[in-house]
């Protein structure tokens, strides 16, 4: 107890000293969490941009459509199905699509296209879809209109509130056929989905297709990504055999991969700035305990015992990194949110790439609470550990040599 | 000097035989298909879950024109597929708009059926792209067989590797074939039964293929009336008489 | 004068100075790792969608990629293959005819795109050759052979040596099939393109669709990654009627996920450099709260105030000078081990993702082109860093510092 009294009283005696010290830690903690919330903040922001593109965080399928999809493999829409999705707390909204190919012609023109039949407003909130609009109205549940991607409009000649002949295979192997005035044109930044997209409400194409309540599918969206898998998991015994449930990350193996390696190398990234972090800290040990070696000499040389000093001094350090540690983490807190509500935004050439995929050049720092609590217990333990090095200084400390100057 | 006219006697004799062989399958072959014909029948779709019936009425002339026109279900009732040479059109009545099916739509089931879309442009013909060989000789359904065995000619676009037809000796009706891959595995089976006498040719009036490997699943044909070799002009081959046939 | 004492300095207190020796090489060291890491995944990526799915460069005849028709070749292509093969930048140069199309076999039919290609030089621009995983590929004096991936072949359950038959438009629009056999079975890191995609000799395939010798598709492989603009200029200036494009736009994911990539190392990389920063400023900071007294001795002696100023800062530029050798040694040392054997994160995950059959070593590359910027960051954020505590130093009053 009196020792505790005696490393809290020195802390206090030089304060510049301390406050250095802390600063080092909590400049650590403040810039690990920064740099592992901008790294998880970007590549979250990436996937989530590509999910709402088209597929979603999550799909439920009927069992082997994702291997063969058909029509045929369609499952039975359901209040149920969707209420035990819904059920799981993580699940934000569910939508059901009926997609199929078919041919859209004009008369003159004939292209082969993909129909997704949509519950408007439902799928508004999975792939934002009526932001993507850059002509007319978005769909209601009734309509009885289509919206047309951009690039596919041009391959067929056509402008909005034309009509489009679309032709296909329907359910159980009956014709689907019909025609549909073009209410709104929507543009996509990948050409493979803006060549060939068209949307419709989900009641005219299981009309249209002859499949009366039934989708191809559901698409999820979730409250917090990071518990993908587990979501994933939940729902699949909850819903039973008869279904798939499919992450993005199976559902696009070649977006997971690339993600995968950046990870990877993002983490080889991270030790070196641990690297970087523990050596200012130590350095700024070190120095500390240049200054304090003649204190240290005659400490010894009045009788002080070393084990006594060295638990001191432990102590000492220990709170110095704990406070470093608390006050990084308390600071870190707005800067992150600062950085997730107005994020790094990069224009011209740099941003290219997401300008071409319509996403905005925008790289936010993540909110996850898993960034704050492991950077800050990364840097405690590198402060820990290094908080042996003044213990080692005075294990090894001579007295006469420490007090000569 | 003997044995040399044995083999030459046995290569001509071998010829023969292959010359025969052709010879049944080109009479099988005019059988069912004549120069024309005009034809209403049931096609039958089935699936483990389900089943589907379609009626239509055919008009074939010389393997390049056909005309399809479907009269049930009543969903589907006027629609008509007009194929020429190796375009094939489709007249939707309720749009209003005949639409020529682009090379993407070949691989899709042809109304749902085990047929392809490509099926019906298809000329692979069953007398010029195989080398015939007839391996033995059976009964089925009391009928007096021949076993042909079909190889297809080198180059030639067809993707079974062995076709075993039994056709009857005395009518030349194609019984039973069984078509195989490359690797000997049988894939699909062709059944015909119900053989009666339409227009004046005795053909089987009820055929079934059966995907070996696919439980549960097959297509059927049942021909209600067939009329051969009336005549019927090229021109009826045309869009404007598809959208006038109903 | 101040030269002398500053060295002398550095050596009197020889701990500190090797601190911030460290410090300084040390930050030089995260610098340059982070840059080759970051070279090293834009390579790997780049290598995979360059030199085995894209190229550099594709040309194509402007209507083609609306509608992928067989009658949409490039005009004159042959020549301009040969002739575009001679320029210097340009290290291989393939074509290849392109059509959509059908694939059936006994079981079943998928829609494909078929690629008509010269095998000696498809190998030397998609490396079609290192992926096959079953077969042996082209053979000459065979015909009618084509190359499937393996996820189709898997699918439709086609094995090497099996025969399955191509269906496809010709120029005048007529359906036109022909029977092939399956050389070999390839598998690249891209599946879902695997999945499209079969490769028979572009004779053939040009017999088919009837366009003779013409071709869809240029692919070029330049000699340096970097010369891609300027080629890219020059193809367009040259050839007006072409379409040009680089492989950003022919794989605008990859393009995406390099450009996160990119960004985010910059970000790190600051990240990186104030961490630095804050090391040395620490450092200095405590070197110049122990020497209070010294420097109120030399005040009190008569050095006038910018003298000291420009001592530490001379301190501090020494110390660097000798920290940064020691990082740039460190860093090349360290890329250049890591170059050939890897940096293999945790054998774990390796086992995991490579049954994928991805691959996550890392191959850093010493990032020579932005070393000069990086010395002169470290050394400048070395420099800037100093200028708080000299600052707190002059800010000492002599009377006061000696007091202790």
């Amino acid at each position: 107890m009196f020792i505790l009294k005696l490393a809290w009283k020195n802390l206090w005696r030089n304060r510049i000293r301390s406050a250095i010290t802390m600063a080092a830690i909590f400049f650590a903690v403040l810039l690990s969490v920064l740099t592992s919330s901008l790294k998880n903040g970007i590549f979250d922001n990436l996937i989530n941009n590509l999910v709402s593109l088209y597929s979603g965080y999550i799909q439920i399928h009927k069992k082997g459509y994702w291997d063969d999809q058909l029509l045929d493999n369609a499952l039975q829409t359901s209040a149920s199905t969707e209420k035990k999705a819904l059920s799981n707390t993580n699940v934000a909204n569910i939508s059901a699509r009926l997609e199929s190919f078919a041919l859209a012609s004009t008369g003159e023109i004939t292209k082969g296209c993909r129909v997704i039949g949509i519950n408007p407003p439902e799928e508004n909130k999975i792939t934002l879809l009526s932001s993507k609009l850059v002509q007319g109205k978005y769909l209601g549940k009734n309509d009885n209109g289509i919206l047309v991607a951009e690039g596919f409009l041009k391959r067929v000649k056509l402008h909005i509130n034309d009509t489009l002949i679309l032709l296909g295979q329907g359910y159980h192997g009956s014709t689907a056929a019909g025609k549909y005035p073009i209410k709104g044109v929507i543009h996509f930044g990948l050409a493979d989905l803006n060549d060939n997209l068209i949307y419709m409400p989900l009641l005219l194409a299981q009309d249209m297709y002859g499949a009366q309540n039934m989708a191809t599918g559901y698409a999820l969206s979730l409250r917090r990504v990071n518990e993908l898998e587990l979501t994933a998991k939940s729902i699949r015994s909850a819903l039973g055999d008869e279904f798939e449930v499919m992450t993005w990350k199976d559902m696009m193996p070649d977006i997971k991969q690339h993600i995968s390696t950046d990870t990877q190398s993002m983490l080889v990234v991270q030790a070196i700035l641990y690297l970087l972090i523990s050596f200012g800290i130590f350095g700024t040990l070190l120095m500390m305990m240049a200054e304090r070696k003649y204190e240290l000499g005659m400490l010894v040389a009045i009788g002080m015992k070393k084990s006594r000093l060295a638990w001191l001094l432990l102590l000492e350090s220990v709170m110095t990194v704990l406070l470093g540690c608390i006050a990084g983490i308390a600071s870190s807190i707005p800067v992150v949110y600062y950085f997730n509500r107005y994020p790094i935004r990069i224009t011209g050439d740099m941003a290219k790439a997401y300008e071409q995929f319509g996403f905005e050049a925008i790289f936010p720092t993540s909110l996850s609470p898993s960034n704050f609590i492991s950077q800050g217990f990364i840097v405690l333990l590198i402060g820990l550990t290094l908080s042996l090095y003044p213990v080692y200084t005075v294990w090894k400390l001579n007295p006469v040599e420490a007090m000569k100057k | 000097m003997r044995t040399v006219i044995a083999i030459i006697l046995s290569i001509v004799a071998f010829n023969c035989q292959a010359q025969n062989a052709t010879e049944i399958v080109r009479k099988m072959d005019d059988k069912m298909r004549g120069k024309s014909s005009q034809a209403e029948l049931a096609i039958k779709t089935v699936r483990p879950n389900w089943s589907r019936e379609m009626l239509v009425k055919t008009w074939m002339k010389e393997g390049h024109y056909a005309m399809i026109l479907i009269q049930a279900p009543a969903k589907e009732k006027g629609i008509v597929y007009l194929k020429r040479k190796k375009e094939v059109w489709n007249w939707i009545p309720a749009l209003e708009r005949s639409i020529k099916l682009p090379p993407s739509m070949m691989t899709n089931s042809w109304m749902g059926t085990d047929f392809t879309n490509d099926d019906l442009v298809k000329e692979s013909s069953a007398v010029d792209d195989y080398n015939h060989k007839i391996i033995k000789d059976t009964f089925i359904d009391k009928r007096d067989c021949y076993i042909i065995e079909f190889l297809p000619k080198t180059n030639t676009a067809v993707v079974w590797g062995k076709i075993l037809v039994a056709i009857d000796k005395k009518d030349f009706i194609e019984l039973y074939s069984e078509f195989y891959d490359e690797e000997g595995k049988l894939i699909n089976v062709m059944i015909a039964h119900d053989i009666r006498m339409m227009d004046g040719r005795l053909i089987p009036t009820h055929i079934e293929m059966i995907p070996v490997d696919k439980k549960g699943q097959k297509t059927e044909i049942f021909y209600k009336t067939i009329l051969f070799n009336r005549n019927i002009e090229d021109n009826f081959f045309t869009m404007e008489r598809m959208k006038q046939l109903n | 004068m101040i030269l002398k004492i500053s060295w002398r300095n550095i050596w009197r207190n020889k701990m500190r100075s090797l601190v911030i020796m460290l410090s300084v090489a040390i930050g030089l060291f995260a610098g340059i790792m982070v840059l080759a890491i970051y070279k090293g995944m834009m390579r790997s990526r780049i290598k995979t969608v360059i030199y085995a799915e894209a190229g550099h460069l594709q040309i194509h005849d402007t209507s083609f990629k609306k509608d992928y028709e067989p009658i949409f070749t490039i005009r004159r292509g042959t020549s301009i293959a040969n002739e575009i093969q001679g320029y210097p930048e340009i290290k291989t140069v393939a074509t290849r005819s392109v059509t959509m199309g059908m694939l059936s076999t006994t079981t079943g039919s998928a829609g494909i795109q078929i690629n008509g290609v010269i095998p000696e030089k498809e190998m030397l621009v998609s490396q079609l050759d290192q992926k096959i995983r079953e077969g042996t590929g082209f053979t000459v004096n065979k015909h009618h052979e084509v190359l499937i991936g393996k996820k189709l072949a898997n699918k439709l359950k086609l094995k090497t040596g099996n025969k399955l038959v191509l269906t496809c438009t010709d120029v005048s629009n007529n359906i036109i099939s022909s029977a092939f056999r399956v050389a070999a079975i390839y598998e690249s890191d891209n599946a879902p393109l695997d999945e499209k995609n079969v490769y028979i000799r572009q004779a053939e395939l040009n017999e088919m669709i009837g366009t003779g010798n013409e071709i869809h598709e240029i692919v070029i492989i330049l000699n340096k990654d970097e010369a891609l603009g300027a080629a890219e200029k020059k193809l367009r200036d040259q050839y007006k009627g072409c379409l040009i494009e680089n492989w950003k736009t022919i794989s605008p994911e990859t393009d995406l996920m390099v450009d996160t990539v990119d960004i985010t190392s910059y970000i790190i990389m600051a990240i990186i450099l104030f961490a630095l920063a804050f090391g040395i400023i620490n450092t200095m900071l405590m070197g110049i709260l122990e020497r209070t007294k010294e420097i109120g001795m030399m005040m009190a002696l008569g050095m006038n105030r910018a003298k000291l100023f420009i001592l530490i800062l001379m301190e501090t530029l020494f110390l660097t000078i000798t920290g940064a050798p020691v990082g740039l040694l460190l860093g090349w040392a360290v890329t250049s081990y890591y170059k050939t054997h890897g940096i293999n994160w945790s054998n774990k995950g390796k086992e995991m993702m490579s049954s994928f059959g991805f691959n996550t070593t890392i191959y850093p590359e010493f990032p020579d082109e932005k070393l000069a910027m990086t010395i002169l960051f470290v050394v400048l954020t070395a420099m800037i860093s100093c200028i708080y505590p000299a600052i707190k130093a002059l800010k000492l009053k002599p009377v006061d510092a000696l007091r202790k």
